[in-house]
C-alpha cells in the first residue's frame, strides 16, 4: 500500500516565477528507500520541501497515510509535520545548543509551547535521546555544543533529531553531499539500517549516483521539472542515467 | 610569454574590452557624485561660513569657561537632594531602558520579514510602530508625558521607554532579518509553532548580538535620563534647567561636570559588558 502518493505536482517560488516542478507523480510504499536524482537545479530540493509544505505547491495533490496534505490548516500541518522527519546537507542543527538540546528539540511538537521555551522534556524523552545519541554513536559528545562536532558527527545528531520525531516518513534533502566519500558511505549505511530496524519509508536526495544505487531500492530521475524515471533500483540503466543528465556518465 | 597567455587558443591580439561601470551606471555614479560635490559648496556658501569666526569660537569659549564658569561649585552637587536626583536619572534610565529592550525584542520579531509570525498583518504594524518611534526625539516624548501626567519620574521613564524602542527596535529587527535561515527551517520542518521557532531557530543566533544593542540602548537611554529632567520629567535636568536660567554659572558647571563623570563611568562599564559578552560568543 502507498504511503505516499504524489499526483501532478506543480511548484513554482513565485506566482510571476518560472514553473520548477513540471508535473510529478509518485508513490512511495511502506518499505522504500526513495532516491531521487537528477543533475543541479534539475528540483529535487523543491520537490522534498513541497512534501511537508516548506514549499506551498501551486497545484497537484499530496496525500499521506490518506491525508491530503494541501488540504490542511496551519495547526493540522504543523501536527502532521511533527510525524516528518527530515534532514539537511547543511545539517541545520542549532549550532549554540548543545547536542542533547538538539537531539531533544525533536519534540517540540508534542511537548506544550510553554515546555518547549522552558526545555522542559519528559523523562521518557530524555531516555530515548540518550538511547538515540548511542545508537548513531555520540554517547560521548551529548553535552558537546553543535559546533564543536565535525560534518560527519554533526549530521547523525541532525538523524538522532529527526528520529525523536518518531517519524512515519523522512525526508533527506543531500545529507551526505558536505561530507567525504567515506563518511558519506557510513552515513547513509547508519541511516539506511535504522530506516529498515523503524520501517520508515525514506525518499532521499541524492547527487552520487553510485552511492544510490547501493543503498536504495528505487529511483526517481528528474531533469528540469520533468519526471524521467521512476523505477526499482536495478531497472536503471545506463540508457537512464544519459537522459537524465542529458549528457555522459562516468 | 606568460603561462596565462598559452591558456587561450585565441590570439592575443584581440584586445579584451572591461569597465567597472558599464555605460548608463556609470553616467549615473559619476552624476551622483559631482551632484553630492555641488551641494556641498552650495550649502558652504549659503551659509556664509567664517571660517576666522568659527575657530574664534575656541578662543572666546575657553575665556568663558576660565572666568565664570570655574571653578565649579563642588559643594552644591554633594547636596543630598541633589545626589537624590542622580539615583532618580539612573533608576529612570534603567526602567526606561529595561522596558524599551523588552518591548523592542518582540517588535523586533514582529518586524523582521522573514520570521514575523504575521507578515500580511504583524510586520506592517511594527514597521511602522518603530519607524514612528524612532522619528520622535526623547525630549518630545518627555513633554507629551509630562503634559499627560504631570511632573515626576513616570513620564521620564515612558519617554525614555519609547526612545529605547525607536533605538533597539530597528536595530533588532535587522539583526533578526540578517541570521542563517536553515535552522529556522528545520525547526518549522518538525512542527514547531512560530514561538517555538523564534525561540529555537532565532534566538541563539541573535542572542550575543542583541545584548550587544541592549547595552548601546542602555548608553543612550542614560544620556537621554540626564536631559529629560529639562521639562519636568525627573532626574537632574531639572536642576540643570534651574540653575542655567538663574545664571547660576558655577553651578550648571558642577552640574555639567557630573553628568560628563556619570556618562564617562556608564561608557566604560558598558564598554567592558560588551567586550565581555562578544567574548562569550
Ligand atoms: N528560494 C528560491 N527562490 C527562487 N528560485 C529557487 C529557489 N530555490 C531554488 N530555486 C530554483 O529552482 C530550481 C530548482 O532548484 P532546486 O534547489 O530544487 O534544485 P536541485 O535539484 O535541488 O539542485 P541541487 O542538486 O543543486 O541541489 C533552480 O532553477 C533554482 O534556481
Ligand atoms: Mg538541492
Amino acid at each position: 500500500m502507498a504511503i505516499l502518493e504524489v499526483r501532478d505536482l506543480k511548484a513554482s517560488y513565485s506566482s510571476s516565477g518560472p514553473e520548477i516542478l513540471k508535473g510529478i507523480s509518485f508513490e512511495v510504499e511502506n518499505d522504500d528507500f526513495f532516491a531521487i536524482i537528477g543533475p543541479s537545479g534539475a528540483g529535487k530540493s523543491t520537490l522534498i520541501r513541497c512534501i511537508n509544505r516548506l514549499l506551498e505547491p501551486s497545484s497537484g495533490s499530496i496525500k499521506l497515510n490518506g491525508v491530503d496534505v494541501l488540504k490542511l490548516n496551519n495547526k493540522e500541518l504543523r501536527h502532521l509535520r511533527r510525524h516528518i522527519g527530515m534532514i539537511f546537507q547543511e545539517f541545520n542543527l542549532i549550532n549554540r545548543m548543545s547536542v542533547m538540546d538538539n537531539v531533544l528539540s525533536g519534540r517540540l511538537g508534542y511537548v506544550g509551547t510553554l515546555r518547549s521555551v522552558l526545555r522542559i522534556f519528559s523523562d521518557k524523552d530524555i531516555q530515548n535521546a540518550l538511547m538515540l545519541l548511542e545508537r548513531v554513536g555520540l554517547q560521548d559528545h551529548v553535552d558537546k555544543r553543535a559546533d564543536e562536532l565535525s560534518g560527519g558527527q554533526r549530521q547523525r545528531v541532525g538523524i538522532a533529531r529527526a528520529l525523536m520525531q518518531e517519524p512515519t516518513l523522512l525526508l533527506l534533502d543531500e545529507p551526505t553531499s558536505a561530507l567525504d566519500p567515506k563518511i558519506s558511505r557510513e552515513v547513509m549505511e547508519l541511516i539506511k539500517d535504522i530506516a529498515t530496524e523503524l520501517k520508515v519509508p525514506v525518499l532521499c536526495n541524492i547527487h552520487d549516483v553510485q552511492l544510490a544505487k547501493e543503498t536504495c531500492n528505487k529511483i526517481i530521475g528528474l531533469q528540469d521539472g520533468y519526471k524521467m524515471f521512476d523505477g526499482p533500483t536495478e531497472t536503471l540503466a545506463q540508457a537512464n542515467l544519459e537522459e537524465i543528465y542529458s549528457m555522459e556518465v562516468l | 610569454m606568460s603561462q596565462l597567455h598559452q591558456m587561450s587558443g585565441k590570439s592575443d591580439a584581440t584586445k579584451r574590452e572591461w569597465s567597472r561601470f558599464k555605460y548608463p551606471q556609470s553616467l549615473y555614479k559619476y552624476g551622483i557624485t559631482l551632484g553630492v560635490v555641488l551641494f556641498i559648496i552650495y550649502s558652504l556658501h549659503y551659509l556664509n561660513v567664517d571660517l576666522s569666526r568659527l575657530f574664534g569660537i575656541f578662543g572666546r569659549l575657553g575665556d568663558l569657561l576660565a572666568n565664570r564658569y570655574y571653578p565649579p561649585d563642588i559643594e552644591y552637587i554633594k547636596d543630598a537632594d541633589y545626589i537624590g536626583s542622580i539615583i532618580e536619572t539612573i533608576q529612570m534610565a534603567y526602567l526606561g531602558a529595561l522596558f524599551g529592550i523588552l518591548i523592542s525584542i518582540f517588535l523586533g520579531w514582529f518586524a523582521a520579514y522573514n520570521v514575523s509570525p504575521s507578515r500580511r498583518y504583524l510586520y506592517p504594524v511594527a514597521r511602522v510602530v518603530t519607524m514612528l518611534f524612532r522619528s520622535v526625539h526623547e525630549m518630545i516624548w518627555a513633554i507629551l508625558f509630562v503634559t499627560i501626567l504631570g511632573f515626576g519620574m513616570l513620564p521620564g521613564v515612558l519617554a525614555l521607554t519609547m526612545f529605547s524602542v525607536g533605538f533597539a527596535g530597528k536595530l533588532f529587527a535587522e539583526e533578526i532579518e540578517a541570521i542563517h535561515m536553515g535552522e529556522v527551517e528545520a525547526i518549522r520542518a518538525m512542527g514547531g509553532n512560530h514561538l517555538q521557532v523564534f525561540v529555537y531557530g532565532v534566538v541563539p543566533q541573535v542572542r550575543v548580538a542583541l545584548t550587544g544593542i541592549a547595552i548601546y540602548t542602555w548608553d543612550v537611554a542614560f544620556r537621554a535620563a540626564t536631559v529629560v529632567g529639562f521639562v519636568g520629567a525627573g532626574g537632574m535636568g531639572w536642576y540643570l534647567k534651574r540653575n542655567v536660567m538663574q545664571i547660576e554659572t558655577h553651578r550648571t558647571a558642577a552640574i555639567l561636570l557630573s553628568i560628563l563623570i556619570l556618562v564617562i563611568i556608564s561608557e566604560f562599564i558598558s564598554a567592558w559588558a560588551r567586550n565581555y559578552v562578544s567574548k562569550a560568543k
